[in-house]
């Protein structure tokens, strides 16, 4: 379904990915964690080239690339096998909730109007947005901006959603809500690659864990296994920080 | 002499005045629209980091900045058809809109280029993750933000433009300012007849203000809490 081979990334002298090699199964929730700086959101990146990676394979679904010989079409076509929820939302502002959810199968898909919208309103529905259809983003909470932002990744219909810290921008008291719908989404068999620091949310969520640093996945496991009987020297420090600051 | 300010003569020239208005907005909006467009494209080849070009827009910008409307207008209308005999065919009307188009591009290319860089680049990152393309962004996305947030920079630009068809008169284009002038001279009414001007000219930005606030008001909407 996703497999990634040896999978790099620099900016400048500082590597960043160091031949990470990934391989996710249709229907996998898969969590990243990991110390700030470690990779986790380049990673995320690099699969929907909003970075392009250095060297390496991606392989999403149907499309098979070669980073190093990728032409414009591959970049396109990989592109749109994956669907991204942004840590601060990058709705698009002159768009309304529903407008949000429809512009890529408007623009992209070249879906004819009213069913882009049957779609939109039906994703919005399951988001819990309802009543908030016309509402423009300026007007939502962070808890319903960051809902909206994960109808419009779902509209795609994409084979894998890639989440970046999607509650990390967000007030306490939306954060749950949030991470009940990507619960729900999860439960529906849609394969996710969550980067998260809410460690019990991966715990619940994920039914498996890769613990990063320095550009290397260290360790990956069930999420039991990760969170209870870490093997790794890194992750059980990683760990015992997170619970010290707690 | 006691000076007395003869109203009457005052308003009536207004009328006449006021039938040379069309030739002054006309040389303000089609300097405007041309202006705009290469603004527009000065803008993007700034962005785009394309060498050569880059350098050559922004030396461009930095000349058409630097010279006065009135050198530059002289240098089209006077100056090139001495190099180029061709342009000696140009009318007045077309130097004077020709100048005033290449200077205010300069000046619309920097409101445009910081506009267009008002709107953060996550939302073009959204776009793309949702596989549209990057020009489908642009215009979908990008360019109406951008444009409301040129909006007021771009407004005043337009009603110095307007102030500045008033040069077209050096060229021997017998404008809104022209006329005053010759009305001035006959009448040897120079408070009147100027006045008179002036307050065509405040009536027009007055106008163009309303509408500039309209448009601002309606493209407000989305960004309200
Ligand atoms: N556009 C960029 N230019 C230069 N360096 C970058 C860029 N993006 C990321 N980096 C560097 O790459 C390294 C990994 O960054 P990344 O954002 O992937 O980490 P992360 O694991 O997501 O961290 P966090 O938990 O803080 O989000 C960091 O050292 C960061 O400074
Ligand atoms: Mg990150």
């Amino acid at each position: 379904m996703i497999t990634v081979t040896n999978l790099k990334k620099r900016f400048g002298e500082n590597i960043v990915l160091n031949g990470v090699d990934l391989h996710v199964n249709r229907g996998d929730v898969l969590a990243i964690i990991g110390p700030s700086g470690s990779g986790k959101s380049t990673l995320l990146r690099c699969l929907n080239l909003l970075e392009m990676p250095d060297e390496g394979i991606i392989e999403i679904g149907d499309t098979k690339v070669d980073v190093t010989k990728m032409s414009r079409k591959e970049t396109h076509l990989l592109r749109q096998e994956t669907a991204m929820v942004f840590q601060n939302y990058n709705l698009f502002k002159n768009k309304t909730a529903l407008q949000n959810v429809t512009e890529s199968l408007i623009v992209a898909k070249k879906m004819d109007k009213q069913e882009a919208e049957r779609i939109g309103k039906e994703l919005l529905i399951k988001v819990g947005l309802e009543d908030k259809f016309h509402q423009y983003p300026a007007t939502l909470s962070g808890g319903q901006q960051q809902r909206v932002g994960i109808a419009r990744a779902l509209a795609v219909n994409p084979h894998a959603i890639l989440f970046d810290e999607p509650t990390s921008a967000l007030d306490p008291e939306w954060v749950s809500e949030v991470l009940q719908v990507i619960k729900n989404i999860a439960q529906q068999k849609t394969t996710m690659i969550i980067v998260t620091h809410e460690m019990k949310f991966a715990e619940e969520v994920a039914n498996r864990v890769i613990f990063m640093a320095d550009g290397n996945i260290v360790e990956e496991n069930e999420p039991k296994e990760i969170f209870h009987n870490p093997k790794n020297p890194r992750t059980k420090q990683f760990l015992k920080t997170l619970e010290r600051d707690e | 002499m006691e000076f007395k300010l003869d109203f009457g003569y005052l308003v009536e020239i207004i009328p006449e005045l006021l039938s040379f208005i069309p030739l002054t907005l006309f040389l303000a909006v089609i300097s405007m629209i041309f202006a705009i467009i290469g603004g527009l494209i000065l803008a993007l080849i700034i962005r785009s980091n394309i060498p050569v070009l880059k350098q050559l827009a922004t030396i461009y910008i930095s000349f058409f900045r630097a010279i006065p409307t009135l050198v530059q207008l002289f240098l089209i209308y006077y100056g090139l058809p001495q190099i180029f005999p061709a342009f000696t065919a140009m009318t007045a009307i077309t130097a004077a809109i020709v100048g005033l188009s290449l200077k205010q591009a300069a000046f619309l290319a920097e409101i445009f280029r910081a506009a267009l860089n008002s709107v953060d680049k996550g939302q073009v990152e959204a776009c793309l993750s949702v596989g549209m393309t990057r020009a489908q962004a642009f215009r979908r996305i990008v360019l109406p933000q951008a444009t409301r947030n040129a909006i007021p920079a771009t407004s005043n630009v337009f009603i110095g433009l307007i102030k500045e068809t008033s040069l077209a008169f050096t060229l021997g284009v017998v404008e809104l300012f022209a006329q005053g002038k010759i009305l001035a001279a006959s009448s040897l009414k120079f408070f009147e007849t100027y006045l008179a001007l002036a307050l065509l000219y405040w009536f027009l930005i007055i106008i163009f203000t309303l509408i500039q606030q309209t448009l601002e008001k309606r493209m407000e909407k989305p960004y309200i809490s």
